[in-house]
């Protein structure tokens, strides 16, 4: 043999063994889910997938579509994007669903054309990026709460909201990759709109641990806040504890990404006024019932899970958004396909989501909402600094 | 069985399929990828073009470390060069896929030139950090000169078209991705027989030797670096119209530890190996991901552990591979092949 036919027989026994399985049947509804299982956003993927699996359960629980089942379908795509596209594509050979959930910002990109082409699925992500929220580039795909511009825009409001007589001072802290880049421009455009003065742009890695010439660039400006954007944790505790040395009285601020307990957890007494934005409720707040019953439900299906991260929520949050869409298609008599449930996504106004978010409004396949909590480093939470913030 | 294989003629002596048997497989691997897109669904063509995409880039690495003997790791930077050049003649020139292909191929085969010059004064681990370095610029590049390259966005491209004819679907692209590699498969073939070919496997076995009996060490090492250069240019162009967006992620350091795997678990300097090598280090992967699926069934609480442990088998099993077999996948096959052509009549 040689090594065509090789290729040829080995691609058509794995074919053989990925043979496609039964059609579902009418009254079942199928998502399929690209999850980060493992690799360097298992961090989040592992709570994302479990939060989503959990709403739908509880949705299916609930009869909260009568009449309607929902099957969760997921797979690993190892934060790796040929991965991702490949389990995207086996999911919806395989299964057939209606809804798709992404790892990523560059699988959304990559499955754009042909998402747009051929599958037309409703379709949201774990990104927040602004360029994925475009109906007229990316007409089935939606961010699952606010991009990173509008949660700059909270911040910036926020900052703007509770000045005092001076023009407040900001920096912006980012990471040179996409995720860190995504909202400055608009950031910038947004505080000059709201007398807002950006004093200092500050670039760096990921992960980056040696901080001292950045905070040094921070004390020559001294910016009232330092927000920043394309980090999880590192290099942000480290910057915040070094500003403590050198005696700054800047405040910090993070996005949704920066602004989980463990932030906390990892500044210690350092974490008292750090800030951030969050367009999700915490998990251990009072108050919401849609947190309520989230907790309710985990005490009976997790008994063991005292605390679920922010991650989790946003899964959740999502499966509330598709379990909602599919509830208006179907109330509105039409079949459920990719394209009725993405047309049901501009009607979603002022939608009660229990308190898990404010009132959502979907302009532009985004919900252009948040609100600032500031850190209690005694109790180790976040604790709302604001009241839900609407994005125009 | 085979017992001779008699020559008549120079012509015959020189072919590349030299046997009967050789050539009727052939005939019938052709036929075989000619009708897989028909018989395939998306995510095997899938997996199929990223096969070709990435055989076609590790096959040009390997004619550098396996034939030349001269590392690099800056194998991923030639693709996005590759790609960038054929991303933006398409997108911002509209230059058709025929000729931006070969456009980004001679434009990283320029770079691979330029990458390459170090390689007559270093070798070794030092080389590799050479070229390492290629690398960070290449990629820095990427994602900060954006008014050219669009920046960390990248850029978008419109699907290939041949006549009204658009390369919009992974069958489509499966041909023209399995048309360029063919071709290429065949260069590489032919390159090892050619003068040029000889002298690559010189340098590599004793470059002193080699110069002494008159191979110019310095335009040898170069050509290796631009062929291979090219062969990764290519790659990129062709991923650029399969998946119709490039961005500087999409060409990481990984990428080229990936490639750098490829090869070596296929067989340093066996073409063969190198396609084995990639169906290797893309579909076993899979194969785990399916079989965790399966286990996922039967054992629903696994999750936490069995996802990570896909990485951890295939670590191993590439281990294992290299320990039983340093030669790789290649020399795995040809003893196969030894054994079978005497079967059942060995002792």
């Amino acid at each position: 043999m040689n090594p065509k036919f090789r290729l040829g027989a080995l691609l058509l026994a794995v074919s053989t063994l990925l043979a496609p399985t039964a059609r579902a049947a009418d009254d079942v509804v199928t998502v399929g889910a690209c999850q980060p299982i493992t690799g360097r956003f298992a961090f989040a993927g592992v709570a994302i997938n479990a939060g989503l699996q959990d709403y739908l359960t509880y949705a299916n629980e609930k009869g909260l579509v009568p009449g309607k089942k929902f099957n969760y379908v997921y797979e690993d795509s190892g934060y790796d994007t040929e991965r991702a596209v490949a389990c995207f594509k086996k999911i919806m050979a395989q299964h057939s669903p209606v809804i798709m959930y992404g790892e990523s910002t560059g699988l959304g990109k990559a499955i754009a054309p042909e998402l747009t082409s051929r599958y037309k699925v409703l379709y949201a992500s774990a990104s927040f990026s602004s360029e994925l929220a475009d109906p007229k580039t990316h007409p089935y795909s939606f961010i699952s709460g606010p991009t990173y511009s509008d949660m700059f825009s909270v911040l910036l409001e926020y900052i703007a909201r509770n000045k005092g007589a001076a023009r407040p001072r900001v920096a912006f802290f980012y990471s040179d990759t996409e995720f860190g880049k995504d909202p400055i421009a608009y950031a910038r455009k947004r505080a000059a709109e709201l007398g807002i003065d950006v004093v200092g742009e500050i670039v760096t890695k990921v992960g980056a641990v040696d901080v001292t010439s950045e905070v040094l660039q921070l004390k020559k400006t001294q910016p009232d806040f330092v927000i920043f954007q394309g980090y999880v944790l590192a290099p942000i505790t480290e910057v915040v504890r070094a500003a403590k040395d050198f005696g700054l009285k800047t405040r910090f601020m993070g996005t949704f990404w920066s602004m989980d307990t463990t932030m906390i957890d990892k500044l210690g007494q350092d974490a008292d006024g750090y800030m951030g934005v969050n367009p999700y409720a915490y998990y251990y707040e009072e108050g919401a019932p849609g947190i309520a019953a989230m907790r309710a439900f985990n005490q009976k299906a997790h008994p063991e899970v005292k605390y679920r991260p922010n991650s989790y929520i946003q899964g959740w949050f999502t499966g509330m958004v598709y379990v909602e869409a599919v509830k208006r298609v179907v109330a509105a008599g039409k079949p459920i396909t990719g394209e009725n449930l993405a047309a049901t996504l501009d009607g979603i106004k002022d939608w009660d989501t229990g308190g898990l978010s404010g009132k959502v409004t979907f302009t532009n396949h985004k919900a252009g909402i948040g609100r600032v909590y500031k850190a209690n480093a005694q109790k180790g939470i976040f604790e709302p600094a604001s009241d839900w913030i609407y994005v125009k | 069985m085979l017992i001779g294989n008699y020559q008549e003629s120079y012509a015959s002596d020189e072919a590349i399929f030299r046997t009967p048997a050789t050539r009727v497989w052939m005939g019938l691997a052709l036929l075989a990828a000619v009708l897989f897109p028909f018989v395939a669904g998306d995510y095997l063509l899938y997996l199929a073009n990223l096969m070709g995409v990435l055989a076609l880039s590790a096959l040009g690495l390997n004619i550098l470390i396996g034939f030349t003997g001269q590392i690099s790791l800056g194998h991923a930077a030639f693709m996005g060069v590759g790609a960038y050049a054929t991303a933006i003649l398409a997108s911002r020139l509209g230059v058709p896929f025929w000729l931006s292909i070969p456009a980004g191929g001679a434009l990283a085969c320029g770079a691979g030139m330029v990458v390459g010059v170090p390689s007559l004064r270093i070798k070794g681990l030092y080389l590799a950090i050479a070229t390492l370095a290629a690398q960070v610029i290449f990629e820095w590049i990427f994602t900060n000169w954006t008014s050219v390259t669009g920046g960390i966005r990248g850029l978008n491209v419109a699907p290939a078209s041949l006549a009204g004819w658009r390369i919009d679907t992974d069958a489509r692209a499966y041909f023209l991705i399995m048309t360029v590699a063919v071709a290429h498969y065949l260069f590489a073939t032919n390159l090892r027989r050619t003068r040029w070919g000889r002298a690559f496997v010189a340098v590599r076995d004793r470059d002193v030797a080699a110069e002494i009996v008159g191979v110019n060490l310095f335009r040898t090492k170069i050509l290796a670096f631009m062929v291979s250069s090219y062969f990764a240019g290519i790659a990129g162009g062709l991923w650029v119209y399969f998946t119709k967006v490039v961005t500087p992620e999409n060409f990481p350091l990984s990428l080229s530890i990936q490639c750098l795997a490829i090869v070596i678990v296929g067989g340093l300097g066996s073409i063969k190996g190198t396609i084995y090598g990639t169906v290797f280090m893309t579909l076993v992967p899979e194969l785990l991901k399916a079989t965790t699926g399966l286990a996922r069934q039967v054992w629903p609480t696994a999750q936490s552990y069995l996802f990570p442990l896909q990485d951890v088998v295939f670590g191993l099993l590439i281990v294992v591979f290299l320990i039983f077999e340093p030669h790789g996948l290649a020399e795995v096959w040809n003893r196969m092949k030894r054994f079978f052509s005497l079967w059942p009549f060995e002792k």
